[in-house]
């Protein structure tokens, strides 16, 4: 029963890891560009709940009406001051500037918010039901799985049907060949990093209600969300989606059949496996590395 | 055997489903200077590659001086004698021209005085003695492909591969790339070139095969080529890639 | 020999200096810190300025140091000299690990992988009883050869000579083989490869060299401090921090480290001791009680960070090869 409970938990908080992944894989897609700031911004997202629940009344799962939109405009801001300028730059550039415009976060949260770890208490949030006997589901986690569900197809849908996601799937492929078409790719580039800026939000969102909410919460999920992208290889959302999902299954096995304290071990061990024996991760193209 | 030194022998490369490099087999002898012709997206790019250990070829053999080099790594293939430059230049951009040319030096050498001045030799072999002190970045693209040539001499190579060390290049800077080359043949240097310029070609190879899709399509002297229907047809088929 | 005579007074200029700010504790640590931060910020630099391979997992080896010096101190009571060459093997063994995972690999991945192996490093050594956990390791007597250590001079002579070391081998290296082997790698692995280089091979001996230096560092500070835990000595802050010591100095030149860490040691004391908020005080401009008094007391304190991450976004938009690179326009 412990492997069935375990799996369930893992599945269900892998869900919200994935979102936070699909969001840096897409912009590792489109623009080349690894995101460091993308567990700081996962941080405003779960601060942004816990203002919008606390100041406003608006439900944690409600306020993602609100989130995701402003986290967008966010992105959209970030990529057109700083990461635009930025994108022809060698990596190591890239990764120091979001390194950069992290702490300016992480830290500014600090000042603005004091480093007291604060907590987003609804009436579900430690609300749980049993299913196949003795299999406890929680609901927020529940309820964050089913969302993480509908944005995922969400952006599915949106990728394949709309002319917008085809052109950034063609910004993806092949930067100059799609600017060469006629594509904006500079203007591909900060929808992608609205998008992927609203996915990390809606993540820190979704887990709000279950996780301690602290200006230095982002660090964690940072390289929880990269281990995710090498594992499903970096660029692909397909990829992420899966890799989020093995990510928290892994975690949830580990926490039960080792302990807690080893489960980010056994996390990154994984991702040095998957870097040593198959580098382009497990739906990356090969020869991408 | 004994006058080949380079011996390429049924050799393939796929990438996924793409056939780039199809049973290519030919033989360079010492002292030649061999052409590498063929349309764009011919596989000359690729075949050098699989030669020096850039690509693992998926099926063939390649030899070199006798012995074979299949799973040599880049840094091998140039420690045993063969050296390449690249279509698209390749310029150590912060560090200066004669500091380019010292990396290559330092293949047969731990001193960095005896380095300098191996390097300063070859740079006034290309005519680029006038420029040592400059960051290579900051050359003009004929001044570059000069020093592509100078870095690879300064390993002390046994056999050069030469990818289209003239593109780009205008009639006169040509000449003088051609010119360099023919006295580089008789210092002892085995010489593979690839090339779309067929006149440049033509004018300086003893022979030459033509690639196209990825497979031998003849081989020959200059004038058996440039008599070939095949390649004739080839060439005019490809469009105007003979002419860039 | 300009360079060698401004060198050398600038050692002599250091040796002297505790005996000039006579025993004032206070200035002596901030000096150490310096000097510690010039040594790491320069050790990393062979690795990700002249290789141009960006670590960001040197806490791994400022922790191995530090941890295995003092975990035998506290167990065995080891001579601290046998703890920081224990410390060295450490790190040489975490470097050899990384670096024959990564460096088969490109881009992005050499920096992430790096995170990885640090963060098991620091979960590890978080998780594990000997290592003391998250209490960290206390000592309070340190034996060394009779020397006095409850002085800070020792420490200030140990890390100003740690320095010397790193910033000569990297001075030595610039102009040798392997310091251009190093710097071909970094522009072009392609290019390299095609002229001979054993990229794999000179990469790890880059990384080696730095991670011992590295090491060392930590050792010293271990010694120093007497008190370590993870959050001190093994956290991708303190990566983080080294790098962008070197990034603002100027990445990939011999003295940019030490420049880097000259202009930020002291700025970082100044925001953490609060200079500016206490002169506003004691100027009377602003009240201690009132709203910004609040805020330059608790919040600026502990703002260093906060301003590290500016000059950071600024320096990669507007300075991209650090103060260093002001001064050579056109190299």
């Amino acid at each position: 029963m412990l492997f069935f409970q375990s799996l369930i938990s893992g599945l269900l908080s892998g869900g919200v890891y994935a979102l936070a992944g699909i969001g840096m894989s897409l912009v590792f897609g489109v623009m080349n560009v690894s995101n460091f700031a993308h567990g700081d911004l996962m941080m405003l997202g779960m601060y942004m709940a816990y203002f919008a629940f606390t100041l406003l009344h608006i439900d944690p799962y409600l306020s993602l009406v609100l989130i995701m939109p402003v986290s967008f405009m966010i992105g959209y801001i970030l990529e057109k001051l700083f990461i635009g300028r930025v994108i022809h730059h060698p990596h190591q550039n890239q990764i120091l500037l979001t390194i950069g415009l992290g702490l300016i976060m992480s830290n500014s949260a600090l000042l603005a918010f004091t480093s007291d770890p604060r907590i987003l208490t609804t009436s579900y949030s430690s609300s749980s039901f049993t299913i196949l006997n003795d299999i406890s589901v929680s609901v927020p986690l529940l309820l964050s799985f089913l969302i993480t569900c509908g944005i995922t197809a969400i952006l599915y849908l949106f990728l394949a049907m709309t002319r917008t996601g085809m052109a950034l799937r063609a910004t993806s492929q092949n930067r100059d060949a799609a600017q060469l078409m006629g594509i904006n790719v500079s203007k591909m580039s900060a929808i992608t990093f609205g998008i992927g800026t609203a996915l990390a939000a809606t993540a820190g969102a979704l887990i709000a209600p279950t996780y301690y909410i602290h200006p230095l919460a982002g660090h964690t999920f940072l390289l929880k969300a990269f281990t995710i992208c090498v594992l499903g290889g970096l660029g692909s959302v397909i990829g992420a989606t899966v890799g989020g999902l093995i990510i928290g299954v892994v975690e949830a096995m580990s926490s039960a059949y080792l302990s807690t304290d080893w489960k980010d071990v056994v996390v990154f061990a994984l991702f040095l496996a998957v870097l040593l024996f198959r580098p382009q991760g497990l739906f990356g193209k090969k020869g991408d590395q | 055997m004994s006058g080949h030194l380079l011996h390429i022998d049924h050799v393939s490369k796929h990438f996924g489903g793409n056939v780039a490099v199809s049973e290519v087999s030919f033989s360079v002898d010492k002292k030649q200077i061999f052409g590498l012709i063929g349309p764009n997206g011919a596989g000359k790019t690729t075949l050098f590659n699989c030669i020096t250990g850039y690509y693992p070829v998926t099926s063939g053999q390649i030899a070199f001086n006798g012995s074979s080099i299949n799973n040599r790594r880049p840094d091998q293939v140039c420690r045993l004698g063969m050296a390449r430059t690249w279509q698209r230049v390749k310029p150590l951009c912060s560090l200066s021209v004669l500091e380019n040319v010292m990396v290559g030096a330092f293949a047969s050498t731990n001193s960095p005085r005896k380095a300098e001045a191996f390097a300063r030799d070859q740079l006034t072999a290309v005519g680029l003695d006038d420029h040592a002190g400059k960051p290579a970045g900051s050359l003009p693209i004929g001044l570059k492909k000069k020093l592509e040539l100078a870095r690879v001499l300064a390993t002390r190579p046994k056999m050069l591969l030469l990818d289209e060390i003239c593109g780009g290049l205008n009639h006169t800077e040509t000449e003088i790339i051609l010119e360099i080359i023919r006295k580089l043949r008789s210092s002892g240097i085995t010489i593979v070139f690839i090339e779309h310029d067929m006149r440049a070609v033509t004018s300086i190879c003893d022979r030459i095969v033509v690639l196209n899709s990825g497979q031998k399509l003849a081989e020959g002297t200059p004038a058996e080529i440039t008599s070939n229907p095949a390649v004739i047809a080839a060439y005019l088929g490809g469009g105007h890639n003979a002419q860039d | 020999m300009k360079q060698l005579t401004i060198c050398a007074v600038l050692v002599i200029a250091a040796i002297a200096l505790p005996l000039l700010i006579g025993n004032n504790p206070y200035l002596i640590g901030i000096l150490i810190t310096l000097l510690m931060m010039a040594t790491l910020a320069s050790a990393w630099n062979i690795v990700g300025g002249y290789a141009g391979q960006f670590s960001f997992g040197h806490a791994a080896y400022f922790g191995a140091g530090a941890y295995t010096t003092m975990i035998l101190l506290s167990l065995f009571n080891t001579n601290p000299l046998v703890g920081m060459a224990a410390g060295i093997g450490v790190a040489c063994l975490i470097a050899l690990v990384t670096g024959s995972i990564v460096f088969r690999l490109r881009g992005h991945y050499f920096a992430l992988a790096s995170i990885a192996v640090a963060e098991i490093v620091r979960l590890t050594v978080l998780n594990l009883g000997f290592t003391g956990g998250a209490q960290g390791i206390l000592l309070t007597d340190v034996p060394f050869f009779g020397l006095d250590l409850n002085s800070k001079s020792p420490f200030y002579y140990g890390m100003l000579l740690t320095l010397v070391v790193t910033l000569g081998i990297t001075a030595y290296l610039r102009k040798s083989k392997t310091g251009y082997y190093l710097q071909a790698i970094r522009e072009d692995q392609d290019a390299a490869a095609s002229l001979g280089i054993n990229v794999a091979l000179y990469k790890n001996r880059a990384l080696l060299l730095s991670a011992v230096l590295t090491s060392i560092a930590g050792s010293i500070y271990a010694l120093y401090i007497r008190f370590i835990d993870t959050s001190a000595v093994l956290d991708l802050r303190l990566s983080i921090e080294i790098i962008l010591t070197t990034i603002i100095g100027g990445v990939g030149t011999l003295w940019g480290p030490l420049l880097g860490a000259v202009l930020l040691v002291p700025l970082a004391e100044v925001l953490r001791s609060n200079l500016l908020g206490d002169t506003l005080f004691r100027l009377g401009v602003v009240s201690e009680s009132s709203p910004v008094g609040i805020f330059l007391k608790d919040g600026l304190a502990h703002g260093h960070v906060l301003v590290y991450g500016i000059i950071t976004v600024l320096c990669i938009l507007y300075l991209p090869k650090g103060i260093l690179g002001l001064f050579r326009r056109g190299k």
